[in-house]
This record gives structure tokens, sequence and C-alpha cells, in this order.
């Protein structure tokens, strides 16, 4: 349920960017109107049926039409679906929306939740709808955006989630109990972007209440991750939060990594920030040296760069749109192509894909509408307003419809 | 970014028919593989579509295939495969890399793999080239039809007699096949010939000998001594040999360097055209056709015009060799008289040819290279003089002998080009000969003129004409007109020419500057990949072989006419009401320049993270900044291109244009923050350097306006300001005062209280004491009821006493009666009266008593009234 909404945010961008190049569109047959008609049914279609069947809990099970807890209990959903539904224009739900998280959500609770997901899902989602309510016409208070009740309720949860930064390195730990802290047993190994994925938000949440105290311990994470980094300049997937030392030694730009990197483009636009940008560069640099091969980046070992996994996982498909972001749209778009093939050839992007063999990775086949792809080719287009990756919106928009969709939602295949 | 193990599953849903059951295609779609096998047996031609439900592109292509299906359905098989549906033959056998995949077959021939565009006049085409792969050639002229077109050609003859096929032929015919499997665009075409007559036209005497045919260069006969004849090896031997005058672009959309290989081999000539495939005859490409046999046909200008050749050749060592004859063809061909474009130069001191000489006549040699379209340039461009005079100025060493009285000619290359010269005549005058020139022009016919080439001294006699007015001259049109014919040999410009499908990728075209508004979708472009530059041909010219020659040609001149296209942005509308305004390659010499404002100009991109974030910036920097004297623009330069000087290579970018010094802008340095603070700075620091400079008095009027009016307006700022803290001061007091009101409110309330609290107390003891009265009272008048039934038992009592008392009495009486009846009955009489009057005294002081104890009572109920 929950992935269906991010994922058909981007996708609707996509569609929305189209109008006025339509008539570039149009010369491969490509009919936008309808495509974005289709897009808003299959939000709907998956939104109402979390309303009916799966409200309150986070997500919906839309094999078994009913709901669960996955990530605390927040109705997780309804806070990752909120800029979706401003960017279809639902004024209305959205407000009706706001004030039902004012009431219903309580961060009280005796729940071990994950720093990491806590943060980008809940404290991200009401921080920008909380930014975007005035757009949304809904009344604020008056020292908006500074108050509101929304931002109360981001900077509540993101203070249950301070004690994990209680660290000998400033490094979080992964899991966090929100009523009592971080618990005793807990394990000190978190991934890579489990550290580096604060700084939007956290910082973004400084600048609004005055409160420093977020924006810094973000920082002293990043700076900590910066410092531990190889000789080679490459950091791993896992590290240990109490003694630095790295547990997984896989170096790449996918999963438990990859937020990292983003954080720091986007940490460094948000703020303006040179230093967050000279670290990405470097960064970029090793990266290009050490995991690109014929545009795709592989999975290396931090300290000797030599090759460890060949595999494309769908996660780092969110790389061309970051480097649409710095400038480098040439290399974007390369790379966007060569993650396009792999959707032509499945419907969808694996988990992992085997690159020399051409193939799935075994256990790993399976796709959870996974958006950034996508996203990457909203980027691709804002930036190149290329037809081939309108053709990839239709191409998602049928391959979703016709693989995924069950009565009460959109699943995982 | 972590996945959860899902408990749930549901297993795929069960395929369903793809195409309609009334479509001519065979629909597989459980994949059936062995079953579409069969089918093919009893066909010759067949095509599979292999598709994956799933998938947009076989859905969009779904549509074509039978479109192509519905016209080819009697002749072709056509069978779709569902190649994904797990369960079926097709996915187990097959692995596709992706969908939709068109194999076709001829009997036992194939797979060949489609790979153009899914659009159905392409694949009908293709589908017929594979159903006759050769093209039957009867008569002679049909074989001139086949070897004029512009796409290379492949020839087999055979002579069909007695035996059912020629050795051979069916080789030749799979490599016709086969080519098709290699060059999916199917640019080779082959035909055969079986009468000998018409092989003898492209010499072909041999049955089973095969020709290529180049325009060119020489055409080819497949060597079959060399190489062993198969098929494969005449079909690479044709891809390997053929010549392409012009090409076909195809891009296909996914990832591919076609285009950046092709641009990279020099200046590319890009024509789009809407292309029908199947259409027979295409007059515009044979037109184009034409312009690029023409530009290509180099050995045949060689023939035609000798001298041109001659030209081209002159830089090779041969030249030297043969000095007298070279000399005697430039006499012949460059008659100096000729030259329409001089120029007299007076030497200047410091030049080392002024020692000798002082007087130089410059004339620029076109004749002995390319030279410019006579519609488009003027006879005597000033440009030309003046890249005559650099090259003149660095070839300073070519004089050096001292002949003081004879006019020594220098032949000399332009250093832009290798086909531009110039000629300089250099002797020394003084000034009674000077005036002597300008009165008899003939003077220069007899003097001797010293010629030298490449600076290498020809002391050959030469007499020519003064230049002195160009309209004596009318300049040849025949000679300074250029012909196209073999211009690719002749200039260090070569085109590489290129179609594109204006259907199919007119999208490129609107990159490179056509507009979207015409309904004709031809257009031309050169694009020069090296210079970065690309020029565009008027589209308001139709696209014909006249315009594309002249196109051709002054692309190929040197100091072409041609200007450098810069596209525009057309989805940009110009809003009055926008705060930033947005510049456009057309507005921007108007924005930035034009205006008498001072400019602020963001080069941004759509794609530009750290741009997006200065919006805000530069929103609240327009806002601020008087609008009459300040504009703050910015211009996306993904989409709108500049000249040169105002490209930047880092984005985001900010110039500052300073009013009446628009020349002089400045670069936001890079090192500084972009913020409001520092934007002011910046552009304050840099308005005011005008200040400082020299300045009229209108200008310093104009200029103190101008600090006037931004006085005046930060003026303006701070009275808005000042009124705000007044009123924030008037709100904060009335705040005050309503504040000390409600304190003084409190206490007199709680004063209230207290007197309230006090009058509480006081009622509380009068509510005590009037309870103890109460009491009191209560007490005494039961004391009193006491008293009282005291008093009634007492009266009582009394009452009873006095009944007893009359009863004694009158017994008494009655008893004295009787007593006086009998003795004294006076005296009892007297007594008894005496006791009469005791006991009435008695009765009366008891009701006294009485009517005393119900006054008491009575004025008891009264008091306890009132105390209730």
């Amino acid at each position: 349920g929950a992935a269906v909404q991010r994922f058909l945010g981007p996708l609707l961008c996509l569609w929305a960017l189209c109008l006025p190049a339509s008539s570039g569109a149009a010369a491969r047959g490509l009919d936008v109107a309808s495509y974005r008609e289709r897009v808003r049914a299959m939000f709907y279609h998956a939104y109402e049926h979390y309303l009916e069947s799966a409200f309150p809990y986070d997500e919906l099970r839309p094999l078994t039409c009913d709901g669960q807890d996955t990530w605390g209990s927040f109705s997780l959903t309804l806070i990752d679906a909120l800029d979706t539904l401003l960017i279809l224009g639902n004024v209305s739900e959205f407000q009706r929306v706001v004030s039902v998280l004012q009431e219903g959500v309580d961060f009280d609770i005796d729940v071990n939740a994950s720093v990491f997901e806590t943060n980008i899902r809940v404290v991200g989602g009401l921080l920008s709808a909380h930014l975007l309510s005035r757009k949304a016409g809904l009344e604020v208070e008056a020292g908006w955006p500074c108050s509101g009740p929304l931002l109360r309720m981001a900077e509540e949860a993101a203070r249950k989630l301070l004690p994990a930064f209680q660290t000998p390195t400033g490094m979080p730990y992964g899991t966090v109990n929100l009523l009592h802290g971080v618990n005793p047993g807990e394990t000190p190994v978190t991934c890579t972007a489990g550290i580096g994925t604060f700084i939007v938000e956290f910082a973004t949440l400084s600048h609004l209440t005055g409160d420093p105290v977020f924006e810094d311990v973000a920082r002293k994470a990043l700076k900590a991750l910066w410092k531990n980094r190889s000789d080679i300049g490459l950091v791993g997937n896992h590290i240990d939060v109490i003694t630095a030392k790295w547990v997984a030694q896989d170096a790449g730009i996918g999963a438990g990594v990859d937020s990292y990197f983003e954080y720091l483009v986007k940490g460094a636009i948000l703020l303006q920030d040179k230093e967050l940008m000279s670290m990405f560069l470097e960064y970029n640099k090793a990266i290009k040296n050490y995991t690109k091969f014929d545009d795709w980046y592989l999975w290396v070992q931090m300290y000797k760069g030599t090759v460890s996994m060949p595999v494309f996982q769908s996660l780092e498909a969110y790389w061309p749109g970051l480097q649409s972001l710095i400038g480098d749209v040439d290399n974007a778009m390369r790379t966007f192509l060569n993650y396009y093939t792999v959707w032509k050839q499945f419907g969808g992007l694996p988990e992992f894909y085997n690159i020399p063999q051409g193939y799935t990775v075994d256990k790993r086949e399976g796709y959870p509408l996974r958006p950034e792809l996508i996203e990457s080719a909203m980027y691709l287009y804002r930036a190149t307003r290329d037809p081939t990756l309108l053709e990839l919106g239709r191409d998602a928009v049928e391959s979703i419809e016709k693989i995924s969709k069950v009565d009460c939602g959109f699943a995982t295949v | 970014s972590c996945s959860r193990a899902k408990d749930v599953t549901m297993p795929a849903k069960l395929p369903v028919s793809f195409f309609s059951t009334r479509s001519p295609v065979v629909d597989l779609f459980r994949g059936q593989l062995d079953y579409a096998e069969q089918l093919r047996q009893d066909s010759e031609i067949a095509l599979y579509f292999f598709y994956a439900p799933w998938c947009g592109q076989s859905i969009a292509a779904r549509e074509e295939i039978e479109r192509v299906a519905s016209r080819l359905s009697d002749q072709v098989l056509f069978v779709a495969v569902n190649c994904w549906w797990n369960q079926g033959k097709c996915r187990k056998q097959k692995h596709f890399f992706y969908f939709p995949v068109i194999h076709l077959y001829h009997q036992s021939f194939g797979p060949i793999e489609y790979k153009g565009p899914m659009s159905a006049v392409y694949i009908e085409k293709f589908v017929r080239r594979v159903m006759t792969p050769l093209l039957y050639i009867s008569s002679r002229s049909k074989l001139l039809d086949f070897l004029s077109n512009y796409e290379p050609g492949v020839v087999g003859f055979f002579e069909f007699n007695a035996s059912p096929q020629p050795p051979g032929y069916l080789t030749f015919f799979t490599s016709a096949l086969h080519s098709l499997k290699k060059d999916y665009l199917g640019t080779i075409r082959f035909g055969v010939v079986t009468d000998k007559r018409v092989a003898e036209e492209i010499s072909l005497v041999h049955s089973g000998s095969v020709y290529l045919h180049r325009h060119a260069n020489t055409s080819l006969v497949y060597p079959k001594d060399i190489m062993n004849f198969t098929a494969e090896n005449i079909c690479k031997w044709a891809l390997e040999n053929r010549e392409m005058l012009i090409r076909w672009l195809r891009p296909h959309g996914g990832k591919s360097l076609l285009l950046n290989n092709e641009l990279k081999k020099g200046p590319a000539l890009l024509i789009f055209i809407p292309y029908n495939p199947l259409e027979e005859i295409h007059p515009l490409l044979d037109e184009i056709t034409k312009v690029a046999l023409e530009y290509h046909k180099c050995n045949k200008s060689q023939a035609a015009e000798p001298e041109l050749q001659h030209v081209g050749d002159s830089d090779s060592p041969a030249f030297d060799s043969s000095v007298a004859d070279a000399h005697l063809k430039f006499s012949e061909t460059f008659p100096i008289a000729k030259y329409p474009c001089c120029n007299t130069v007076v030497l200047p001191q410091w030049h080392s040819i002024s020692r000798t000489h002082n007087v130089c006549e410059l004339c620029v040699n076109q004749t002995l290279g390319v030279k410019p379209n006579k519609v488009h340039v003027p006879h005597c461009n000033f440009l030309e003089i003046e890249a005559a005079l650099d090259s003149f100025y660095l070839q300073e060493h070519t004089f050096f002998q001292v002949i003081s009285n004879t006019i020594e000619c220098s032949n000399f290359l332009s250093f832009y080009s290798p086909f531009s010269y110039y000629t300089a005549c250099c002797r020394t005058v003084n000034r009674h000969f000077l005036s002597f020139i300008s009165s008899e022009k003939t003077i220069f016919q007899t003097p001797k003129v010293a010629f030298s080439s490449h600076g290498k001294k020809d002391n050959i006699q030469f007499s020519i004409p003064h230049i002195e007015d160009r309209n004596c001259f009318i300049p040849d049109l025949n000679i300074s007109s250029l012909n196209i014919t073999g211009l690719s040999c002749r200039t260090n410009k070569t085109l590489n020419l290129y179609l594109l499908d204006s259907n199919l990728f007119w999208i490129y075209a609107e990159r490179l500057g056509a507009s979207r508004s015409t309904h004709l979708k031809e257009f031309a472009a050169i694009v020069d990949l090296k210079e970065e530059v690309h020029y565009v041909l008027d589209q308001n010219q139709s696209l014909v072989g006249p315009t594309l020659e002249n196109f051709i040609k002054n692309f190929s001149v040197l100091y072409s006419p041609l200007k450098r296209h810069l596209v525009d942005d057309p989805s940009v509308h110009f809003h009055e009401e926008r705060v930033v305004t947005e510049v456009t390659t057309n507005t921007f010499h108007e924005t930035v320049f034009l205006s008498a404002k001072n400019v602020l100009l963001l080069y941004y991109a759509q794609w530009c993270g750290f741009c997006a974030s200065l919006n805000h910036i530069f929103i609240q920097l327009a806002r601020l900044l008087p609008p009459n004297s300040f504009t703050v623009a910015r211009i996306d330069v993904t989409r709108n291109d500049l000249p040169w000087e105002f490209m930047t290579d880092r984005l985001p970018t900010i110039l500052f244009f300073p009013h009446q010094r628009k020349d002089q802008s400045v670069k936001f340095p890079e090192d500084f923050s972009v913020n409001l603070p520092n934007l002011l700075k910046f552009i304050l620091h840099h308005t005011s350097l005008s200040s400082s400079e020299p300045c009229t008095k209108e200008c310093l009027h104009k200029e103190s306006v101008l600090q006037q009016g931004h006085i005046s307006h930060l003026e303006r700022e701070i009275q808005k300001l000042r009124s705000e803290i007044s009123a924030l001061h008037q709100a904060h007091d009335q705040l005050e005062a309503q504040l000390s009101e409600a304190r003084r409110e409190e206490q007199r309330l709680q004063q209230q209280k207290h007197t309230l609290e006090k009058q509480h107390k006081t009622l509380q003891l009068h509510s005590d004491q009037l309870q103890a009265t109460y009491d009191q009272k209560n007490q005494e008048l039961l004391e009193m009821a006491e008293k009282l039934q005291e008093l009634a038992d007492a009266s009582e009592n009394l009452l009873k006493e006095n009944a007893l008392l009359r009863i004694l009495v009158a017994s008494r009486g009655g008893k004295l009666q009787s007593k006086d009846e009998i003795k004294e009955p006076l005296q009892s009489e007297q007594t008894l009266s005496e006791d009469d009057i005791s006991l009435s005294t008695a009765t009366a002081a008891l009701e006294e008593k009485r009517i005393d104890s119900i006054d008491a009572i009575e004025t008891d109920h009264s008091s306890g009234n009132r105390t209730e």
C-alpha cells in the first residue's frame, strides 16, 4: 500500500510535466492526457482501499485486504500520501487527513522504531505537509512556517529519535524505543544510509524551530562517516557506531548506502552548503573510479576496490536523478538507459540483477514497486524532455497495472 | 530501504488473449512456441511477434502489426507469441532482453530480426523486402533506375538457360536475405539481371558475377578468386565496400552513440523529410540525392574543370617541380584584372617591407579558392579585406629584395584557409608619383612586376593593370559563383549528409530550432560538433535542390555568411507582471542591452538543483530593488543559446550589467555565498562605480536623479518600516494599558472579595448570636410554657378547689340555712358573705395572672419572629 503511494508520486510528476512537451510525445503516439487519468485512478484505487480496509494501521496488505503496523503505529500511509494528494490537487482530502493525523497520531508509545524510516517517512512527511499546508489553502497559525500543529508533531517525533545519537562516535543506532530510548541490548551495527540520512529533515526542523540540536546531530553523524571513509575514498555498507569499525565492507551506490549520497547532494542544495557538496564530489570521484563499468555501478571492496558483486540493485536507480541534479546529465542518461533495459526485460526492476548473466539473482527477483527509476525519469525529463523518458512512464503504468494490481490495491511482485 | 518478507502470495493471473479474435494475427497467448513452429511449415513467409502482455512497447506495436497483417495476411503468416507466461514453451526456450521482438522467416531461412521503427509502414516495407529480397531487372532503363538510387545497389548477373537454376544464384539470393539480417535498415539493395545485353551495360560478361555499384568511386566486381562465393562473404563484401553518400539515421531511443559517432566525423548536414517507405516515388528524396551526387562527384569535376582540380592540388610537391607550367596556368585562369576586391595599403614604418616599398595593393584572390554564392555575399566583404591585411602583415618576410622601381607581387595563402589567396603588389612611390598615379591610371601597366608564389620568389615579369576603383571591374559571376559539383573534395569543411524521417524524429529538428508551427515537416541543418555551432536552413525557403545547394555552398566558403543558429525556447511567454523576468534568446538583447536599467541576470537550468534554491532570493531581491531602474532576470541556458561571449560553463552564474556600461558586465564571485545581503552589496558596489568615472553634467544629473530615486525608494521603505514600528508601539501601549486595567480590575475584585468575606464573617457571627438568642428564647419559652402549664394546673387546682369550695359553700350554706332556719340564720349569713368576698378576690387575682402569662407568650412570639 504505502509502497504504491511513494511510487506514484514521481509518476504523477512525470505526467504532470508532460503538458508543455506533449507535441514531442504525440509524435511517438503517446496519449499523455489519458495516461495522466490512469495514474490518478491507480492512486485512488490504492488510497481508497487503504482507508477502507487498513486505516488506522500503517499499511494496507493488498492481498488479504487488511492493515498492519509496519514501522510503528502512525497511520504511515496517510503521512506518506499527503504530498501526493496535493500533487493530485485534492486539497479537501489533504485538509481532512491533516486533521485526522493531528487527532490520531501519538508518539508516546512503547514501540521499537527504525530511526531511519521514522525520520524519512514520519518527520519528513509531516514537515513537507507542514510547509505545503499554506499552499494547500489550509489556515495556518500566526507564526507559520515557524509554528504549526504539524511542525510540532514532527518535532515531537524527531525528539524521540535523539537518544539514538548518544554514541561515542555521534553515529546513531538503527533502532530506538519511542518511549524508553535505546534498548539496553540494542545492536550497534547500523547501515550507512541509516547514519547519513538525516540532514535534510533535521536541518529543516532546526531552521524552523530554532533549536540547533537536530542539525548538529545530523552533521556530526555525517562528519563521522566522512572521517571513516577508506583510503581510496569509499564507504562500506554497515558500521559499528560504538567502535567505528566497518562490519560490511561492500561499497556501492545501492541498498544500505543509497540515501547517504542522496542527502549529501540534497542537503548541499537545501543549505547551499559547500562542505557537503565537496564531500559528495569526492565520493563521486571514487565511485566513478572504482565501481563504474560501462555506465553500470557495481559493488566493490571498500579498501581494495576489487569488484565483489557485479549486480544492479533496483534501489540504485535513484542515481541518474541525482546526477542530473548536479548537471551530469549525459552520464545520467546513459546509466538510466542501462536501467531501462532491465525494466524492458522484466516489466519492473528486480531487487538484484546480475549484469554479466543478464538475469535476476535467485531469491531477489521481487519488485516491491519501488519508485526510484521513475523518479530518475522525472528528473531527467525535466532536464532533457527526451520522449524516451515518457515511454518509461507509459511502460511503468502498463506493467504495474497489468502485473501488480489486485482487488484491494497494488501488491509486490 | 530494507524489504520485509511477505507471507502472503498469490499466483500470477492466467494469460488472456492480446489480439482480438477477429484479428488476422494468430495469437498464441499461452506461449505455444511448438505450435507456432508447426504453423510455419505451411507458409513461405512468416512473421513472429514475441510480446509480453505488460509491455507498453508491445501494446503500442500491436496496432501497427495488425495494420500490416490486414494488408499482407494473404501472403504472410502473422503469429503473435506471449513469451512472458511462465508456463509457456516460449518463456522456457527463449530469453529476450526486451519486448516486442519481431522475427521473420523466408521459408527455412531465418530468423531475420526486425529492428527498425515500430511503425506499420516500416514493418510492411521490411516484410516486403523479406518476401522479395532480389529485384528482377529486366531492361536497360530499369537497370539505370536501379543504379541511380542513392542507396548502394548490388547486381548479380545470372543466365537462366536450360538448367533450372544457374550455379550461384541461390547463394546470391541467400546473401540478399542475409544482408537484411545485418543491415536492418535495408540500405543495400539487391538486383538480378538475366539478360546478357543488359549485363553488358555494367560490363558483366560471365554469368554468376556480382557487381557493386558506386557513384563516386569505381564500381566493384565481386572477387571470386580471392573470396569464397558464399552468402556471408558477398554480404560482408558489399557492406564493407558500399559507399554511403547519404545515410538514414534512425536512433532507436535506447542507449546508443549513433548520433555522437556520426557527428564526430565532421560537420553534418541533417535533412528532415517526411518519408513513407512504401511509396514508389520520392521526388524530394530524388532531388536531395542529385545534390548529394553532385557534391561528391570529384572525379568528373577533374575532367570538366581541370584548373579547379589543379588548384586543389597546388599544395602538392608536383607544383614545385613544374613551376613554369603552373605559372602558365595561373596566368590563364586568374588574370589579376578580375580581382574584384582590393585595397591600397600605405605601409607603416615598422613593417619590414617598408624598407623597400611604401605602398602595396592588396587584392583578395577569390578565384583561387572556393567562392561564396553571389546571392548571399556582397562582392567585397570588409571582413575579407581585414583578414587579408592580417595575413599580409604576418607575411612580411616574403618581400625582402630591394627593387625600388619595379612592382613586386606575391601570392600568399590566407592563414585561415588553404583555398584563399591574397595578392599583394608593392612598390615605392614618392608623393609626386602618387599624384601621378591618381591622374594616370595606365602607369602600372608598364613597370615590371616581380611575382612570387608561396613566399618563393619567381622573378617572372608580368604586367598587371592597376586596380584602384572597384567600379571599373565588373565581377564575373561565372567565376566567382561556386559550383557544387565535386565540392566535397575541394573544401576542408566536407559535409556528411544524413536523412531523418521527420514523421519519427521531428523532435530532433525541433531541438535544432525547427519551428513547431509549421505543418510541412521539412527541415535542414548543418551541425558542426567540433566548432559547437549549427546552422539552419531558413524555414521560409522550401526545401528543394537549389536551396540545399546554396546552403552547402554558403557553409563551404571562407567567411561563411551563415549565422550560428541560436535555439530559443518557444514555450516561454513574456509575462510583464512577473517580478523576475524570464529571458530567452530572442529577448536577450532587448532586455539586457537595450533597456535603460541595471540588469541582474541569473543563468540557470531546469535540472540545476542549486539554481532552484536561489529562486526565493531572486524574488525577494526583485521586490526590493526599484523596478524602474533595475531588472532582475533569469535565463534557462539549456533551452536558450546565447552568443559565445555571454555563455557560461557553470551554473548557477549571476551576471550584472550596469546601466550605461552594459559592455562591462560583472560576474558575481563564485566563492561568495549567494544571499540577499551579498547580492545587494555586489549590485550596489558595481552600480556606484559609475559615479567615480568621469562624467558629463547630464550624466551626473541623471546619476543623481537615479540616486535620488534610490534614496527616496529606500526612504519610503524606511518610512514604511517606521510606520510599522510605530504601529507596533501603539499596539504595545494599548496592550499595556489593557493589562494595567486588567490588573486594577483584579485588585478591585480582590478587595471586593475581602469585604465580602468580612461581611460573610460578621453575618456568620450574627447568625451565631441569633442562634444563641433563639435558643435562649426557646428555652425561655419552654420555661414559660412550663410555668403556664404550672399556672394552668394551679388554676385548675384552684378551679377544682373553687368548685369544691362552692360545693363546700353550698353544702355549708345548705347546712347553715337549715341551722339558721333552726338557730341564728342572720349570723351565718354574715360569715358567708365574708367568705364570698375573699373568694371573689382570689378569683380576680387568678384571672389577672392568666392575662399576664398570655401577654408574655405574645411578646415571646413576636421576638422569635423578629430573630427569624
